[in-house]
């Protein structure tokens, strides 16, 4: 617990004086850090933005155009996101498909509290982003943004496969620009 | 009620099927004693049992949970649990007028939205008063058709993937985009049209439809269908997984109240485009399927033939349609009509599709009530599954052509 209690992990926080390390404090191991942190981040950055799998959890009816997103005509796979079947403990991206209402709203975050680090959200529809069509019926959520901290925000209504896949083009580059973490 | 509705009783369905009466007393026990849980923990040998929770994050679940209670492999008892897309979109719709509901009453079967809609315009007609030009009454039959076509690939996608061939899923979904398309050349948009609106339609069809539509029905029905049956439905595999599983014997089917393609794979002859024809589908010739064994097989593969019967009538509607005029009657602003109540019903992708509303004078519904087919078909779910196999809840819950998000509005 102390450990995640620090604020912003990186290379150089594995540089321990007293194991053994300590040769590279100082200004060496400033340049050392430096040296390997760059280049190793791009790389483990580059895995990871290729090898999106995205829960299989349906919470409204923007699943359709998810659905016709993978379909062969737009080809999701291409971009490396693959509709995972398997377990949600091997998923990184979880995409919001539309309305979360106050019984679904609980497990969603169930969902994502078991998700491993990191992990990333796209807020897909005009409901997950504001309540949209359903502002004002008694059951719907205004917006996913107080379950779940999105990533990417998706419009419309439902939002078109071209749409998605420029939303899941920018959630890459957001992954790439991204400092490493260390988790 | 409705001058519909009379007509529904002179020509019932149930009367005239083949065997001439219907023996009620043929009903299964378990159809009648299907609905409340199975307490586990009130029972002597609980061990033996275990408690499953299929959803709602699961792949083979929808948007829906069904709390599922094992002896081994065999499925004691299956309740569906369902809310978690509950939108309230019937309260919605009493405080926004006639014309303000048409976008959100489409979403619920937003790949069928012509067919939800088409009832209400139906409805809303019929409360307001409002004759419908000819020509925008072919329009909506041809964006219905549409839809119901592009409903049922979804759906035939949906049932490839998740009985483990993604190979149906993707040639579904790819031959899904071309009746996307089409629709989408005619409304504007892909799956939520907003097309039938009260009244008439909302455009008249750009240049180049019937020549665009002809090519894709002609490459579809004769290149890609006869493919479905050759990869899907003769593949032994799915044969064994799907044939005599689920069966719904025709006596529960109609004490069940499940409609639609359910409804003919257990033999009984209903579909509400032939028995009360709305607007002008009597014009048209096509026939009703009708399958009698009532097995997940028959259920699994009737909506392909209601897909070649609506290609029928596509083909019928271009043809037969004027080729110019009105295509939306005149409306006041707020549209209003007396105090009353009308209900309509149409044949959606799923079955009977009705919208019951109550008019107190106000532009605004006083109460609206969607009886959705995706309800009375999931009401057959926990009989179908007591008593199945775990690895058979796929082809059972997915054949029965339910969409989760109808059933909760």
């Amino acid at each position: 617990m102390e450990e995640d209690a620090q604020p912003q992990k990186s290379f150089r926080n594995l540089i321990d004086p007293g194991a053994g390390f300590g040769a590279f404090v100082g200004k060496l191991g400033d340049a050392l850090v430096k040296a390997i942190d760059r280049p190793l981040g791009y790389a483990v950055n580059w895995g990871r933005m290729f090898s999106l799998w995205p829960v299989h959890l349906e919470t409204g009816c923007c699943s359709v155009e998810l659905g016709a997103t993978s379909s062969p005509r737009y080809d999701l796979e291409r971009y490396g996101v693959l509709e995972a079947f398997g377990s949600l403990r091997q998923c990184d991206l979880i995409i919001v498909l539309g309305t979360v209402n106050r019984k679904m709203a609980p497990r969603l975050r169930l969902v994502y509290d078991q998700m491993p680090e990191p992990k990333y959200v796209i807020a897909m529809g005009a409901c997950a982003i504001t309540g949209g069509l359903y502002f004002d019926s008694y059951n719907v959520l205004p917006g996913v943004g107080n379950v779940l901290p999105a990533d990417v925000y998706v419009p419309g209504c439902p939002p078109r496969p071209e749409t998605l896949i420029q939303g899941i083009m920018l959630l890459q580059e957001k992954i790439k620009r991204d400092q490493l973490k260390y988790v | 009620m409705s001058g519909k509705m009379s007509s529904a009783s002179d020509n019932n369905a149930y009367n005239k099927d083949d065997n001439g009466s219907l023996d009620v007393n043929k009903t299964s026990a378990s159809a009648q004693l299907h609905s409340g849980s199975f307490h586990v923990e009130q029972l002597e040998d609980r061990d033996r049992y275990m408690t499953l929770s299929i959803g709602p994050q699961h792949p083979g679940s929808g948007h829906m949970r069904i709390i599922i209670v094992v002896d081994g492999d065999i499925i004691v008892s299956a309740d569906p649990d369902v809310g978690y897309v509950h939108r309230g979109e019937e309260k919605m719709s009493e405080y926004r007028t006639f014309l303000q509901n048409v976008p959100h009453i489409e979403r619920p079967v937003i790949h069928d939205s012509s067919n939800i809609l088409y009832s209400y315009c139906l409805a809303v007609e019929e409360l307001i008063g409002l004759q419908v030009p000819e020509r925008a009454m072919y329009l909506r039959v041809l964006l219905a058709e549409i839809d119901r076509i592009q409903y049922t690939l979804y759906w035939l996608a949906i049932l490839g993937i998740f009985m483990g061939h993604s190979t149906m899923f993707m040639w579904a979904t790819a031959d899904r985009e071309l009746f996307v398309d089409l629709a989408d050349m005619a409304s504007g948009n892909r799956i939520t049209h907003a097309y039938i609106v009260p009244g008439g339609v909302r455009n008249d069809l750009p240049d180049g439809f019937a020549d665009k539509a002809v090519k894709f029905l002609d490459y579809f029905e004769r290149k890609r269908l006869p493919e479905y049956d050759k990869i899907f439905y003769d593949n032994p595999l799915f044969r064994q997984r799907s044939e005599g599983v689920g069966l719904l014997s025709k006596a529960d089917a109609i004490n069940l109240g499940v409609t639609g393609s359910v409804l003919r794979a257990s033999g009984v002859n209903y579909d509400v485009r032939k028995d009360e024809p709305y607007d002008i589908y009597n014009q048209f010739d096509f026939e009703v399927p009708i399958a009698k064994t009532g097995d997940s097989f028959a259920r699994s593969i009737l909506p392909m033939y209601d897909i070649r019967q609506g290609i029928n009538i596509i083909r019928q509607c271009l043809t037969k349609m004027p080729q110019s005029g009105q295509i939306r009657a005149k409306l006041q602003p707020n549209p209003r009509g007396p105090p009353g109540e009308a209900y309509s019903r149409v044949e959606s992708g799923r079955g009977a599709l009705g919208h019951y509303i109550v008019s107190d004078g106000t532009p605004k519904p006083y109460r609206h009530k969607m009886s959705v087919p995706s309800v009375r078909n999931l009401s057959a779910m926990p009989h179908l599954l007591k008593g199945a196999k775990l690895a058979d809840l796929p082809v059972i819950y997915w054949s029965l052509n339910i969409w989760p998000v109808e059933i909760e509005r």
